[in-house]
This record gives C-alpha cells, sequence and structure tokens, in this order.
C-alpha cells in the first residue's frame, strides 16, 4: 500500500514538474526544475526500501552482522541530504539568473526571450 | 544492552580494522593530490581577491602544479615500467564499497593529461584577457573549481560521488556562460542551468535506480556485482534501462546529438578561453563516463540483451547490456557528425563554426566507442578505444587551440563575425600559423595529431567491415574540410577589413595559440609515446578485473569475522 501511494506521489511530482517546466514564464520554470528535482529525492529514498530493513536488506549493514534493529538504509538518506543540498544551491542560482534576464531583457515571458535573437 | 553489541560489532568496518589493508603507498597519495592541489588554488586565489597580482600568481602556480602532479600520476601509475597500472585512494581508510573511492588507472590519467595541457593554456591565456574585464571578480576560483570538478569527476570511483563531481564542475560553468551578463549570455546561461538541472534529475533517477537494483554505487563492486548476478542474488534487468537513462545524461554532457542544442548558444556565451575548457576538457567528461560505465562496469555484466546493431557486419552480444549501448551511441554518433559538420558550415561566427565542429568531432569521438561496444573482437575493442583517445586528444588541443585563436581575434579586433574579418594572415603571421594548423588538426592532415585520430577511427570502421560507416566518416571528413577551409579563407585571406587593420595582436595570446600548435605537431611527429599512452589507456578501460581487484570492494558479511 505504501508502495503504491509513494508510486502515485512521485509521478503525481515529475507531472507536476514537467507540467510547469514547459510554461512560457521563467519563474514556473524555476519551480518546475524545483519539484522535478525534490520527486527524484523521493524516489531517491524510496530506493532505500520502505519495509524497515534489517542487516540482509540494507548493504552497508552488511558488516554488522544480526545485532543490527530495524532500520531504515542511512545510505540513502545521506545522499538525498547530498542531493537536497546541491538541489537548493541550484535553485537559488536559477532564481538569481532569471532575476537578471529580467533585468536585461525586461520580460519573464520565454516567447518573448526568443524573439530578440 | 543492544546498543552495546552495536557498537561491539561496529567496530568491524572502523578504519582501524586490519582488512582496511590498503595499498599504501606513494601511488596512493598521488591518487588524491591533483584534487588537492586544484582545490588549494581555487581557495587560495578565492581568498587573494584584494590583490589581483598575487591571486593570478596562485592561480598559475597551482595550473603549474596540477600538471607536475598529473605527470607525476602519469609516470608513476601508468607509464614507468614497475608501474602497477591502477591505484586507489580509500577516503578516510574506509574499505571499498563503504568508503569513498578514488581511483586512477591509465584512463583517468589519459584524460587528466589532456586536462592539464588545455587548462595551462586557457589559464595562462585568461591572465591576459582578464584586466580588460575584471579582475576582482570571481574568475580564477571559479576556474579552478571547475578543474576541480573534473578532477573529481574522473578519478571518483563511485556513482554518486561522480553526479556530485558533475554539479561541482557544472556550478562553475554556469557562472562562465553568464560571465558576461549581456542579453543573450544571460538567455544562454538560463537554459544551459535548466537543460543540466533537468539532466541532474534524471542522473539521481539513475543512480537511485542501480542502487536499489544491485544494493551498490561502487562501480568496481557494481562490476562485480553484474558480473555475477546470482550468487549476490540480484535482479539485474532494469539496470540496462538504468544505464541508459545515465547514458542520456553523458551525452548531453557530451554535446551528442540529440542533445547538442545547447552547445551553440552557451559556447557562443561564454569567455573563449572558457568554451575552449567546455569543448576540450568538460565534454571529455561525457565521453569517458560513458567508456568507464560501459567498459570497466557494464562489460562483464551477465545481463541478456536482445538486440542487432545496425550498419555493423558483425551483430554481437546477446548476454551484455554493450549491445543496445553500443546500438544507441552508433546513431547518436553518426545523426552528431552529420548535423555538426552540416551545423558548422553555414555559421557566420567563427565561435558558431567551432561549436557546431564540436558536436560533429565528438561524433568521431564516440563512434569508435560504439563499434567498441558492439564488437565481439577483443583486438577490435582494443583499436576502437584507442581511436577514441587519440581523437579525443587531438580535438582537445586543436579545439582549444581555435577557441583561444578566436579569444585572441576577438580581443584584437572587437568582433568574431566572419563578415567582419577578412586579411588577418597579413595583420598577425604567427596567430595565421597557429591557426592554420589547428585547422589542419580538426581536417587530419599528416604529420599533425589529427591525422592519426582520424587514420585509427578509419581503421576501426573498417576492421569493423561497414560500409555505410566508411561512407559516413567520409562525409563528415569533407564537412570538416569545409568549414575548415571556409573559416581560413574568410577570416585570414582576402583584404583587411576596418576592424583588421586596427587591431592589434596580443603577444602573449598568440604565444600560447603557438605553443599548443607545437603540442599538436609534437603529438604527430612523436606519436609512438602517445600511442603506447593511449594503448596502456584502452587496457586499462578494457580491463574491470585489474580495476576491480585495486579497488578491492569488501563482500558483505565478510567483514564480520575481522575482529571477532
Amino acid at each position: 500500500m505504501t508502495a503504491v501511494v509513494l508510486a502515485a506521489v512521485v509521478g503525481a511530482l515529475f507531472a507536476l514538474g514537467t507540467f510547469l517546466l514547459l510554461r512560457r514564464d521563467l519563474i514556473r520554470v524555476v519551480w518546475g526544475l524545483a519539484i522535478i528535482s525534490q520527486a527524484a529525492n523521493v524516489y531517491l529514498l524510496s530506493m532505500g526500501g520502505i519495509a524497515a530493513g534489517t542487516a540482509d536488506s540494507v548493504p552497508i549493514l552488511a558488516g554488522h552482522g544480526d545485532h543490527v534493529p530495524e532500520t531504515a538504509d542511512p545510505l540513502v538518506q545521506a545522499l538525498v541530504l547530498t542531493a537536497i543540498v546541491i538541489g537548493f544551491g541550484m535553485t537559488a542560482f536559477a532564481l538569481v539568473l532569471s532575476y537578471r534576464v529580467y533585468e536585461e531583457h525586461d520580460t519573464l515571458d520565454v516567447s518573448e526571450l526568443g524573439d530578440r535573437e | 544492552m543492544r546498543l552495546e553489541s552495536t557498537l561491539a560489532t561496529g567496530a568491524g568496518i572502523e578504519p582501524t580494522t586490519p582488512l582496511a589493508a590498503l595499498p599504501v603507498g606513494s601511488e596512493s597519495e598521488l591518487v588524491i593530490a591533483p584534487m588537492l592541489v586544484v582545490l588549494v588554488a581555487a581557495v587560495g586565489s578565492l581568498l587573494l581577491g584584494r590583490w589581483p597580482r598575487l591571486r593570478i600568481g596562485v592561480s598559475l602556480a597551482g595550473g603549474a602544479a596540477y600538471a607536475v602532479v598529473v605527470a607525476a600520476i602519469d609516470w608513476y601509475v601508468v607509464l614507468a615500467p614497475d608501474a602497477p597500472g591502477v591505484a586507489t585512494y580509500q577516503v578516510g581508510d574506509w574499505p571499498a564499497p563503504f568508503g569513498i573511492t578514488l581511483v586512477v588507472d591509465g584512463l583517468s590519467a589519459f584524460m587528466l593529461t589532456m586536462v592539464a595541457i588545455l587548462g595551462i593554456a586557457s589559464l595562462v591565456f585568461s591572465t591576459r584577457v582578464l584586466p580588460e574585464i575584471d579582475r576582482r571578480s570571481y574568475y580564477f576560483p571559479l576556474f579552478h573549481f571547475l578543474a576541480l570538478g573534473v578532477t573529481g569527476a574522473f578519478l571518483t570511483g563511485d556513482l554518486f560521488n561522480l553526479f556530485v563531481w558533475f554539479e561541482v564542475m557544472l556550478m562553475a560553468s554556469y557562472i562562465f556562460v553568464a560571465y558576461y551578463g549581456g542579453p543573450q549570455h544571460t538567455r544562454a546561461a538560463f537554459w544551459y542551468v535548466a537543460l543540466n538541472l533537468l539532466a541532474s534529475a534524471v542522473f539521481l533517477l539513475g543512480v537511485g535506480g542501480i542502487y536499489a537494483t544491485t544494493g551498490t554505487l561502487n562501480m568496481a563492486d557494481l562490476s562485480q556485482r553484474l558480473a555475477d548476478p546470482g550468487a549476490y542474488g540480484l535482479e539485474p534487468a532494469p539496470v540496462v534501462g538504468l544505464f541508459a537513462l545515465l547514458l542520456s545524461v553523458f551525452a548531453i554532457k557530451a554535446g551528442l546529438v540529440p542533445f547538442q542544442f545547447w552547445i551553440p548558444t552557451a559556447y557562443r556565451a561564454a569567455p573563449p578561453q572558457i568554451s575552449a575548457l567546455l569543448a576540450g576538457a568538460t565534454k571529455k567528461v561525457g565521453i569517458y563516463a560513458i567508456i568507464r560505465l560501459s567498459f570497466t562496469v557494464l562489460a562483464d555484466a551477465d545481463v541478456p540483451v536482445e538486440l542487432a546493431a545496425p550498419g555493423v557486419g558483425t551483430v554481437i552480444a546477446g548476454d551484455s547490456p554493450l549491445a543496445f549501448i553500443g546500438a544507441v551511441l552508433f546513431v547518436m554518433a553518426a545523426a552528431s557528425i552529420l548535423v555538426g559538420g552540416i551545423g558548422a558550415v553555414g555559421r557566420d561566427s567563427i565561435e558558431g563554426v567551432f561549436a557546431y565542429s564540436s558536436i560533429g568531432q565528438v561524433g568521431f569521438i564516440a563512434l569508435p566507442v560504439a563499434i567498441a561496444a558492439t564488437t565481439a573482437s577483443a583486438e577490435l575493442r582494443h583499436l576502437a578505444i584507442v581511436a577514441t583517445l587519440v581523437y579525443a586528444l587531438n580535438h582537445t588541443l586543436a579545439k582549444g587551440l581555435l577557441f583561444l585563436a578566436v579569444g585572441a581575434i576577438r580581443s584584437a579586433t572587437g568582433t568574431s563575425r566572419l563578415s567582419d574579418l577578412g586579411g588577418l594572415a597579413g595583420r598577425s603571421p604567427p596567430l595565421a600559423i597557429g591557426f592554420f594548423v589547428g585547422s589542419l588538426a580538426l581536417v587530419g592532415i599528416p604529420p599533425l595529431s589529427g591525422f592519426f585520430g582520424k587514420f585509427l577511427v578509419f581503421d576501426a570502421a573498417a576492421r569493423a567491415e561497414s560500409a555505410p560507416l566508411l561512407v559516413l566518416l567520409l562525409v563528415g571528413s569533407l564537412l570538416t574540410i569545409a568549414y575548415a577551409t571556409r573559416t581560413w579563407n574568410r577570416s585570414f585571406w582576402g583584404a583587411q577589413t576596418d576592424a583588421v587593420e586596427a587591431a592589434s595582436v596580443d603577444a602573449v595570446q598568440v604565444g600560447v595559440v603557438l605553443a599548443l600548435a607545437t603540442a599538436i605537431v609534437a603529438v604527430g611527429v612523436g606519436f609512438e609515446p602517445v600511442y603506447e599512452f593511449a594503448d596502456a589507456a584502452a587496457s586499462a578501460a578494457l580491463d574491470s578485473e585489474a580495476y576491480i581487484e585495486a579497488v578491492d570492494p569488501v563482500e558483505p558479511g565478510e567483514l564480520e569475522g575481522g575482529e571477532h
């Protein structure tokens, strides 16, 4: 059940992100990118397994033998943490850049940007 | 009680465990040295912002130290008579699949060498162009961070760190594309950023899926597990699709058709000496990643794929995902050669010509990879990888030279439009000589480096016994001749235009161009050692056993008996 819900959420996030990415407004495009990268993070997190893991199912815990209590996979969480930080930095940069685009072109409309070749 | 026991067994993978019997020696420290050098240069030049001269001094010293370290790696790890071939550095002494592993083998060393040569040229060039723009800006630190990202991508031994280093490299390149801050620069940068953010998300999907499928991200471990999925209880079928995702990401970085659309605008927007680096170094990261994943990780994978590769006489594989990757690469490379060549012929700005030319040339670089992936013959596979590497080296030198020449032309005349140029040969004969050598290397005239690149690529195609491939390569070469002569004629021959008459060419800029021209001639004339290096690099790329053995990933469960 959790798996289905999670899959639906990830799918919906990707759909929403793609939808926004295809808008004419640059800010929406940045929103789309942010949502897609968060969707990728949720997906990445779910790749560690949804059920509680043990030494058998979580590769990085294998060295601990049987003494590991049921726990989540710590590796994917570390990966997601890194990915979130990178994603934040990139989104901030994209926003600053859109502001700069606005300053240079006086518009945030993609079709108008393209016309001024 | 439970906590205690966890702690007790936790000692199993502590850094001091005897299992972490790592190859500690001079080679081991050498592996991380280029990253440290370039990181120190980056942070050093960042802190010295108030003293522009000192900052440039530190930057140049950093570039020189980087070259020395890379040369040391080339000798001690790859070329010396008793060289080990592969050296690893386990960060923090954690054993392989758990910690971060840095690996250098012939392939990484070859790539690093290209970056070092081009990096120094571009760095020296930058010191002469920048005063006009802004010495106090973050140009030099960013330059080193770009180099850091590229270096990290070549050295890392696991997929997630490859992602991280890609981001480091990209973050610096975003700012360079937007560097001049004018209307077309901001627009180019925005689409460049948007495309790469999307690619990063796709990269994460691939990485996450591979972790879920195989339980590891370490490339050596991955290779080991995919070669024998039964022993590890894996169901490896999704791996082919996940690697297709990764392949699309790497193809974006390499600029292969159909992911080439960002290249012309981005290369035109970035400063020319950075375009040289983008074409010569970051593009090669995409190619490197494709080669590394295809041949070190996937070559022995036991995952059945049923695909017939079109165009090649010997249809192969069957139980290796290489069959699939090879077929896709064939189409991409062929389309790149045509799109890049045809696009380059009609451009009006020199940057435009060379940006499209980059797309075509990367097709030439990727085509032998496709041949190597689909052939059943080990000999041809080896030859094809050598062809790829030699061609890549030539492209790095020639395209680096040409973009720097564009920079010299632009800072002398203020324009790079072919319609505004003419008669540059009379204005600056040394620049003309440098440009001429670069063009000839691109075309592939002996005895320049380009000849051997082109010869090996044709040779690989001929041995694959594929007539369509040969025709394609011939057409691509003719297109190269067409745009190279056209660019040469329109900018260097003919009557001098107003812009050219008023030009004053900077001696140091021309000096850098000539130094690269000398390198191109030297590689062509003394091709023997270069070939040996490329040969060693190709052997390293194809020898996944040596790679696995050097990284030595600990198998799950093996640690348990370590101390208890």
